[in-house]
């Protein structure tokens, strides 16, 4: 694992111009352990519906995200008493510690539904998904991995971006996502949740 | 803000566009990303808002010309951008993601002690000082603080200006170039841009791409200037008190075009070219048919995709005699661009009629050509009582100090 996780780090540290992003994934997992583990999974794939997968984020996802709800621009109630007063080095560690997991699905993964994974499919690329996401849909940098998240997960999030409930740091998601129905979400959610 | 206004207007927005309506499967790619060629992978940095301990903020890494010398003034102030200072002293930073309005006090031994002021904004980056009153404006919201710095430990509520000066909401301006810059005008007033709504469209010349300004209590709006694509820095010469302004062109016109520019405004109320033109160069898709010579003409060209931003004029006397007067501006750096541009902090010497007669690399070395790197973003530029000159660095959450010994 160490080793991983420093393979991890110098991949990290070559993609980022002039970012020396600090943080240590030993203490993280150590702190993951204590306060994280509990809903997000001891391997970081959430066996919790409604609370994300976070093993493969990416470290800038994380750390934005958290750094948002600790300022009380992104409210999220659960998390609230978590990242209160949470100083930046813990977040940072925290970071990296999921990063380094491999990512995967959760193991409660529902079996592939052919007809909503084509119809998810055929709304990637009318959607521009892959601009920020990356054609993988690992993510980069401050846009995270929605491959393989859990499914539920990931239509609330795109139902509440949709409905003015979530604002990232720019309003880009809130653009990408106006005007799906329902049924569109669910489709979409399928198919990215299938992606390993 | 409401996040339900918000989602209205973007859906307002959608149901506007005769194309989307015909296409509703169809969405918008990011407001960065419109124009990207097939295959391009550039797109703006990742901003970092967590503290950037001392030992990593890159102070040796700046060049400067013989004499001057670069320190740290402050650091552990993610996101810190703009500055203004307050009639004691204290130096009041903006920021953008992280929401936050920092105040950056001097302890008695000299060290630097830094305060959160103000959270969870929306991209407070314009800072203004007037009197012992510091304004807040954050995209259309407009806080003043009074007697801030005799408050700086326990800050009481602001009085909202935000309706006296209607400026656009986020969702108004889609979501583009929505933050402000401010300025204390010789005049009294406040004078700030509203940016274009788009990388470039076609929009209301009189609402948008503009510099403005309003008295104190937000009344009485008036358009200083036209066709000015997004202004992050502005200044008014400490002599002829005409305004001066940097602007940020387009993107996805080429590595090499167009310039960013400085601007100079002769009259109040003219018009810089936005989106024809930018001095003699015509836009490949807006320019409409105009003859570029029909608007005001740039004060000098900054180079494409820098990101020109903060800017004053120094008026201290610790710097040699041929810095009197001259314009100090940041350049934030590039992303639209394969190679980088930027990184730097510019002079632009003027002679006695203000034309720009050289732009000098004053403060360079956080672009690292070899590697396509670069160290931290400088943003702002303030002139301390001193003469010492303040360099904010977004990327590392640092202010530096630059001072000059013979």
């Amino acid at each position: 694992m160490r080793l991983r996780s420093l393979v991890a780090a110098a991949v990290l540290a070559a993609a980022l111009p002039g970012t020396a992003m600090g943080g240590d994934p030993a203490r993280g997992a150590a702190l993951a352990a204590e306060r994280c583990a509990a809903c997000h999974g001891a391997d970081g794939r959430s066996a919790m519906p409604d609370i994300p997968s976070l093993a493969g984020q990416q470290p800038g996802f994380t750390t934005l995200q958290m750094i948002l709800m600790r300022e009380g621009i992104r409210r999220v109630p659960a998390m609230q008493p978590f990242v209160e007063g949470m100083p930046d080095q813990d977040i940072e560690d925290l970071a990296a510690w999921f990063a380094s997991l491999p990512p995967g699905p959760p193991q409660d993964r529902r079996p592939r539904d052919a007809a909503l994974l084509a119809a998810g499919e055929a709304l990637i690329g009318p959607r521009n998904c892959a601009v920020c996401h990356l054609p993988s849909l690992a993510g980069r940098e401050q846009m995270p991995r929605i491959a393989g998240q859990r499914e539920e997960f990931l239509a609330r999030t795109m139902a509440g971006y949709r409905d003015g409930r979530r604002i990232g740091a720019d309003p880009q998601m809130n653009g990408a996502v106006a005007g799906l129905s329902d049924a569109e979400i669910a489709a979409l959610a399928h198919y990215l949740a299938q992606q390993d | 803000m409401s996040m339900r206004r918000f989602w209205l207007g973007v859906a307002t927005a959608l149901i506007a566009g005769p194309a989307l309506a015909q296409q509703p499967a169809q969405a918008p790619v990011p407001g960065w990303a419109v124009g990207r060629p097939e295959g391009s992978a550039l797109a703006p940095h990742a901003p970092r808002l967590t503290v950037t301990p001392l030992a990593e903020v890159p102070v040796a890494a700046i060049r400067l010309p013989q004499g001057f010398q670069a320190e740290v003034f402050a650091h552990g102030i993610p996101g810190a951008r703009t500055m203004a200072e307050g009639p004691n002293g204290t130096i009041f930073v903006g920021t953008r993601v992280i929401g936050r309005v920092y105040a950056v006090t001097r302890n008695p031994d000299g060290t630097t002690r830094v305060r959160t002021i103000a959270q969870g904004l929306t991209q407070p980056n314009g800072l203004v000082m007037i009197g012992n009153s510091l304004y807040v404006l954050a995209v259309n919201r407009v806080l003043r603080y009074d007697n801030i710095e005799a408050n700086l430990d326990t800050v009481p509520a602001p009085v909202d200006l935000t309706a006296a000066f209607g400026l656009p909401t986020e969702q108004e301006h889609g979501g583009n170039h929505h933050w402000k810059f401010a300025t204390l005008g010789p005049d009294g007033r406040i004078y700030t841009n509203v940016g274009v709504k788009c990388n470039i469209c076609e929009f209301d010349r009189d609402r948008f791409a503009l510099l403005v300004s309003f008295n104190p209590d937000g009344s009485g709006r008036r358009i200083e200037a036209r066709g000015v694509r997004n202004s992050v820095g502005m200044a008014h010469h400490p002599v002829t008190r005409e305004l001066w302004a940097t602007n940020h062109g387009r993107d996805w016109a080429g590595n090499d075009t167009p310039n960013d520019t400085l601007i100079r405004v002769r009259r109040s109320g003219e018009d810089h070219g936005f989106p024809f033109c930018v001095g003699d160069w015509r836009d490949p898709q807006y320019n409409a048919g105009r003859n570029c010579s029909e608007f005001a003409q740039p004060a000098a060209l900054l180079g494409p995709h820098t990101a020109a931003l903060g800017m004053r004029f120094y008026t201290g006397t610790m710097f040699p005699e041929q810095y009197r007067n001259q314009i100090f501006l940041a350049r934030r750096g590039s992303w639209n661009r394969e190679r980088l541009s930027g990184y730097d902090v510019l002079v632009a010497h003027l002679d006695a009629q203000g034309n720009v007669t050289r732009l000098e690399e004053f403060m360079t070395g956080l672009r690292d050509d070899a590697n396509q790197k670069f160290l931290d973003r400088p943003v702002d530029v303030h002139v301390m009582r001193d003469g010492s000159l303040l360099v904010s660095g977004e990327q590392m959450g640092a202010i530096y100090r630059i001072t000059y010994r013979r």
